[in-house]
């Protein structure tokens, strides 16, 4: 044996002083090593969907860095494959066979929203390939496809579950409205949302007195209103999409409104910059949303999530609060991820069948996901925006701003009536 | 009576000419061609990335027919190719036919649109005669987004048969050998209309259409047959597309950048003949494709439009013009 000299002794000494000086967390996390694991995958960075394509990226992102800073998946680096479906459905299929044969992604996500995740479905289910989807609305009703799994908090029984929020907080009110406006944009989300809220008020017996559906090239909103005005409803459930949710608030506005509830899947004040636009049009709104920082509704890195997105979507110029996409799109990745973790390997089927047998801890909350892949319990979130002033952003960031009224769990506040468009 | 007696002019050789069945039979080779070397290629991406150009072909040839033979601007591109697409899917539902039969009743339906768009608007001319196709696109829309059996505003879900036609080894390849055939096909039919009397009477009309009908040619009937075939062709483009993405709905079918990339496309290759939109469609839509999958920003976008401008400026006659010209 080799006998010690005194300065190899000292050495020795120096870097056992160095390893026990060094944190346990970052001798465990030791750099990602090997080939990446790539996630493939279609995003909307420009086009009408763009607004929602560029934070749910950014989001994708986030979580990237954050895997690979901690050692990466199974020990390896991840690495994001994206290209840009220019919001057109068309685009899609090319893109995902250029991921999957000529790229080589070992995993593969959707893009944002139902038109893009639909056409992406037959090249997924040709390879037979488990799909996390980010927010789509029955897609996989047709294709019953066994390794698709959606992060949407609408659940798959839409027609009973989407609008009980809404009626169960009207017709807690004293007194008990009795009748009811529909009013929604002629788009799939929005013709099953409507649906929703039809069986439901016939189910709590309230007279439907106005119920139209308006094509998505109407810019003039002011004769809906007066029309839903002249019908005399109590209640008014509206589902439309930004452009239409700024015409409808704005001639709600002009025309001086006083309905005793209005709200419903109005998306739009979701989108920082309409919050800022509208600002005090918003209070006593009560809207369908995903999130709201309200401290009922905190989970493990929800918080930590926004406040590293929120300085670098100010850099990029992107949505600036990222309250309403990149926490589910992040739970998306997260959802992949733990399912990898489990499995230890890249094994489709062997990852479709952990997501239909576990549970998972996102920064959305707790999932899981049944047969058809939908989230086994709905989180549908019907908040109400209170004490809104001026157009500034500090008041959307914190609490109290937009309070949650359902589901009971989550409460934050009590709904405020009626609502007046800001008059 | 002059003795002085003209000398002949000697015979000019005739100049050698492909014949309409040679034509026809050189497509058809061509098309198999084709078909073999991407089926050696054996690549999906591969079969995707040639049905999308290939449906930009048969687009693009189509418009031709009516808007640079005839001289006659189509705006309603996307209305006859949605037309197409659409009939797959109420063809499909109702009578649960394969691809094939439906394409063949997208070419009547488009046929018989292009037809009565003929006979309702063939007085107007101009920019009215482009705005009036311009209303079809959106009356058309109108009809598709409110009528629920097609799905309506929501879309409607073609799932692809299970079982892949021989000797196919994927419903991609399959679907791109379909494409390839009715590419091949499109150009036979735009060049055999080209170099017959119906090509002569729509350069005619195109020229100078009071001096044709002066002349004898029988400008309305010839213009309602451009606008027939025109149209059919255009929907045959759009057949196939729901059971490329499975799922079509009226914004994506109806999307500006089909009647947009139309009108570019023989405006980039020329459109005096044949071989002009199947330049321009396999220039720009390769470079659409090229670029998405590439530069993968809203930078692609622009690539039509600022093509378009500068083969406006430089070549106004689009690149056939540019070979003949030096010629």
């Amino acid at each position: 044996m080799q006998s010690l000299s005194r300065r190899d002794l000292g050495r020795a000494a120096l870097a056992a002083t160095a390893a026990a000086t060094v944190p346990a967390t970052a001798r465990a996390q030791a750099a990602p090593s090997g080939p990446p694991i790539r996630i493939g995958y279609s995003m909307s960075l420009s086009g009408g969907l763009a607004g929602n394509g560029r934070p749910a990226l950014l989001a994708h992102r986030i979580w990237a860095e954050e895997v690979n800073s901690k050692g990466g998946l199974l020990g390896r680096p991840v690495e994001l494959v994206n290209y840009d479906d220019q919001s057109t459905g068309a685009q899609v299929p090319g893109i995902y066979t250029k991921l999957i044969d000529v790229d080589k992604v070992d995993l593969v996500i959707s893009g944002y929203a139902t038109a893009i995740i639909a056409p992406a479905m037959p090249i997924v289910m040709q390879r037979n390939m488990a799909f996390v989807s980010l927010f789509g609305t029955g897609v996989n009703n047709d294709f019953k496809y066994d390794r698709y799994f959606s992060i949407n908090p609408t659940g798959s029984q839409v027609k009973e579950t989407f609008a009980k929020g809404f009626m169960d907080i009207a017709m807690a009110m004293d007194p008990k409205p009795r009748s009811i406006a529909l009013v929604n944009l002629d788009s799939d989300f929005h013709q099953r949302t409507a649906e929703s809220a039809r069986f439901l008020a016939r189910q709590h017996g309230l007279r439907v007195v106005y119920d139209r559906a308006y094509p998505p090239s109407t810019v003039d909103f002011a004769p809906i209103i007066r029309a839903v005005q002249a019908a005399r409803p109590d209640i008014v459930f509206v589902g439309s999409y930004p452009p239409d949710t700024a015409g409808l608030l704005r001639a709600a506005s002009e025309l001086r409104v006083n309905f005793q509830m209005m709200g419903g899947p109005m998306i739009g004040p979701h989108i920082t910059a309409q919050k800022l636009q509208l600002g005090p049009i918003l209070n006593n709104l009560v809207v369908w949303d995903v999130y709201a920082p309200e401290p009922t509704l905190q989970f493990p890195g929800t918080q930590a999530l926004i406040e590293r997105y929120q300085p670098l979507a100010a850099k990029e110029g992107t949505d600036a609060l990222g309250h309403y996409v990149p926490p589910l799109a992040y739970a998306q990745m997260q959802v992949l991820e733990q399912a990898v973790r489990r499995v230890g390997r890249i094994d489709q089927a062997a990852l479709a069948a952990d997501m239909h047998a576990n549970g998972f801890d996102t920064v959305i909350g707790p999932l899981r996901f049944d047969a058809l892949g939908e989230w086994t319990e709905e989180r549908n979130l019907y908040t109400q925006y209170q004490g809104v002033q001026g157009n500034g952003i500090d008041q959307f960031r914190k609490a109290g701003t937009q309070v949650i009224l359902y589901p009971q769990r989550y409460k934050s506040g009590d709904l405020r009536k009626p609502y007046t468009a800001g008059a | 009576m002059s003795d002085a007696t003209i000398p002949a002019t000697p015979a000019l050789p005739r100049p050698w000419r492909i014949g309409h069945g040679a034509f026809w039979l050189g497509s058809a080779a061509v098309a198999l061609l084709l078909i073999a070397a991407l089926r050696a290629f054996g690549s999906e991406y591969a079969y995707f990335a040639a049905t999308f150009v290939l449906q930009y072909v048969v687009l693009a040839t189509a418009w031709n027919i009516l808007g640079g033979y005839a001289g006659y601007v189509n705006f309603g591109a996307a209305a006859f190719f949605a037309a197409g697409a659409y009939t797959t899917v109420a063809i499909g539902k109702a009578l649960g036919l394969s691809l094939l039969p439906c394409i063949a009743f997208a070419a009547v339906v488009g046929g018989a649109l292009g037809l009565g768009t003929g006979i309702l608007t063939l007085r107007l001319r101009g920019a009215y005669f482009a705005i009036a196709t311009l209303c079809l696109s959106v009356v058309l829309q109108t009809i598709v987004v409110n009528w629920s059996y097609v799905g309506g505003s929501r879309g409607a879900y073609v799932i692809r048969p299970r079982d892949v036609p021989w000797p196919f080894d994927s419903y991609s390849g399959f679907l791109c050998a379909v494409m390839v055939v009715l590419a091949a096909a499109s150009i036979a039919v735009a060049r055999s209309i080209e170099k017959s009397r119906l090509g002569l009477g729509l350069a005619a009309l195109r020229d100078d259409e009071a001096a044709a009908e002066a002349a004898g040619v029988p400008t309305l009937r010839l213009k309602l047959v451009a606008t027939t075939i025109s149209g059919a062709m255009m929907a045959v483009a759009g057949a196939p597309l729901p059971l490329l993405g499975s799922y079509v709905e009226p914004n994506s079918a109806f999307g500006l950048a089909y009647a947009v990339n139309a009108i570019a496309m023989p405006l980039i290759g020329g459109t005096g003949s044949w071989a002009g939109p199947l330049i321009g469609a396999v220039l720009l839509a390769s470079l659409q494709q090229a670029a998405t999958v590439t530069i993968s920003s809203a930078a692609n976008l622009m690539i039509v439009g600022v093509v378009l401008v500068v083969f406006v400026c430089a070549a106004p006659h689009g690149i056939i013009g540019l070979f003949r010209r030096r010629a």
